[in-house]
């Protein structure tokens, strides 16, 4: 369970980026955060990996408090929390299966297994054969399908992905899209940021922010309408 | 391992001047050793030789040098204090000059050199150089002790030579000190400003590995094992170096150094030395490795 409980985020510039935000993320959710640019959704995921800490509230994931959580601790959480960055963050002088099997080595992985998982990871992002070309042979859609496989190949409970199909044409981001889905399907909490409004299927659950708020939340609002149902 | 060979063969000029630096440490380390090992074994050789003599009169009595023998002895400051006869000064001196006639006097108008030409003597050996004085002072009160025309006990001792020696293995032995230890600081130094150089130009990489959950010691290890491998290599190459000139001086050496010194260097020893060279540059260069780490943990 992911607990965010009245987050804001002021930036050393004095640029207020999150609120007082809150929302909990039940596990298994497909969530989808919407927003403008600056909204905060990247700050959210950075957020959740501690890789920023909140200048007020609370946020929790699984067990850890983030809050109280110790140094020695953090990476720990990193490896629950799969992020699948904006600009991908693959290694440019490690090839497609390296960069993958870094995540693996990472969470200390039985080295006899990791070309197996590596090659089923490459299989089920649909990139099998490019596991030996370098991140600059590949097309956008293909580097995104490696920055996928990355996240999400020590199985993490929790994937965020920051903009997956921002960079990529109409066709390539529904494909995106779709893996995402898959990777739901397998039991991952996922939570996706992005600006386009076609990904807002009315089966997935939706966050909207503006300028570091939440203007709405399909959560709270079918939550509201059963509550409001259930006293009539 | 391999991200750590990987890593040098991306930057070889910079694992050059690790190496090259180590190498040089390691080169005069090792001819300073054996310099200093020399030294000290010369002067062993020095001190184990009799050290004072004392020439005594033809009419001492043996009572009288059993006596200064005694109160030699009764200092605490002799090694060991012998009498030596006529006759063995005799024997003495046909065994240094060997079977040459013009030495043993027979073709000479001297005649025959025999015992009674030659003077015994008290031969003593002291603990240390420093006691020579005290030694000689209680030579120079002993009546049996023989005078020169010019009214100066005749004793023998070179201390200007043991103590020039003791002076110049000291000498040797602080100067090496003081150059091997700004050596291995200058190759921590190379070291340690490589690997942060690298740790640096990685700092992306570094970042990214950390946002996937790598601890510090994850992504430390490739460096400490690149910094361990500059100082083993290094140590191998500075001690390669070492070998090759001492073998080179070794004619030049060896003649100069007969009966002190056994030359050519043992190869067991020069094989002691590698090995203990080798552990001792691997643990500079993970200090170095660790140090540059440190500093980027710190960040």
């Amino acid at each position: 369970m992911i607990i965010f409980d009245q987050v804001s985020k002021v930036y050393p510039t004095g640029n207020t980026v999150l609120e007082n935000v809150s929302f909990h993320i039940e596990p298994g959710e497909f969530v989808i955060l919407t927003g403008p640019s600056g909204a905060g959704k990247t700050t959210i995921g950075r957020l959740l990996i501690r890789d920023l800490t909140p200048s007020g509230g609370d946020i929790k994931v699984g067990d850890w408090t983030l809050g109280k959580i110790k140094s020695g601790e953090i990476s720990q959480l990193r490896r629950h929390v799969g992020v699948v960055f904006q600009d991908y963050k693959i290694i440019p002088d490690k090839t497609v299966f390296e960069n993958i099997s870094l995540a693996l080595e990472i969470v200390d992985y039985p080295e006899k297994q990791i070309d197996e998982r590596v090659k089923h990871l490459l299989e089920l992002v649909g990139i099998p054969e490019k596991g030996e070309l370098f991140p600059i042979q590949l097309s956008g859609g293909e580097l995104q399908r490696a920055a996928i496989a990355r996240a999400i190949v020590s199985e993490p409970k929790v994937l965020f992905a920051d903009e997956p199909t921002g960079n990529l044409d109409e066709a390539t981001g529904r494909d995106i899209y779709q893996l995402l889905r898959a990777i739901h399907s397998l039991g991952t909490t996922v939570i996706m940021s992005t600006h386009n409004q076609s990904f807002l299927d009315p089966g997935n659950r939706h966050i909207h922010l503006e300028k570091g708020k939440i203007i709405s939340d399909t959560a709270s609002s079918s939550k509201h309408h059963k509550e409001s149902k259930h006293k009539k | 391992m391999n991200t750590a060979l990987k890593n040098i063969r991306r930057s070889p000029y910079q694992a050059l001047a690790a190496v090259s630096m180590t190498g040089l440490t390691v080169f005069v380390v090792t001819i300073f050793a054996l310099v200093s090992l020399a030294s000290q074994i010369t002067l062993q050789s020095f001190e184990t030789k009799p050290q004072v003599i004392a020439y005594l009169k033809d009419n001492h009595k043996t009572d009288q040098v059993g006596q200064l023998i005694k109160d030699l002895d009764s200092t605490g400051l002799v090694k060991s204090a012998t009498y030596v006869s006529k006759q063995e000064a005799l024997e003495i001196y046909k065994k240094s000059v060997g079977n040459d006639p013009l030495l043993l006097g027979s073709v000479t108008d001297l005649g025959i050199i025999t015992a009674d030409v030659l003077p015994a003597s008290v031969e003593i050996t002291a603990k240390s150089p420093d006691n020579f004085s005290t030694i000689v002072s209680i030579l120079e009160r002993s009546e049996i002790v023989s005078t020169t025309p010019k009214g100066k006990k005749e004793i023998d001792f070179p201390q200007d030579i043991v103590a020039e020696l003791t002076a110049w293995t000291r000498a040797i032995r602080t100067a090496g000190i003081i150059l091997i230890a700004i050596l291995c600081f200058n190759s921590i130094i190379t070291i340690m400003i490589i690997i942060s150089m690298k740790i640096a130009s990685r700092r992306l990489e570094i970042g990214t590995m950390k946002l996937l959950g790598a601890k510090g010691g994850f992504i430390i290890k490739p460096y400490l094992f690149e910094s361990i491998l500059y100082g083993a290599v290094g140590g191998i190459i500075g001690w390669l170096g070492s070998y090759i000139a001492i073998l080179y001086s070794t004619p030049f050496l060896a003649v100069r150094l007969a009966g002190i010194i056994l030359l050519p260097v043992q190869f067991p020893l020069m094989l002691a030395l590698l090995a203990a060279l080798i552990i001792f540059f691997s643990l500079l260069g993970l200090i170095s490795g660790l140090l540059a780490a440190a500093r980027f943990i710190k960040r």
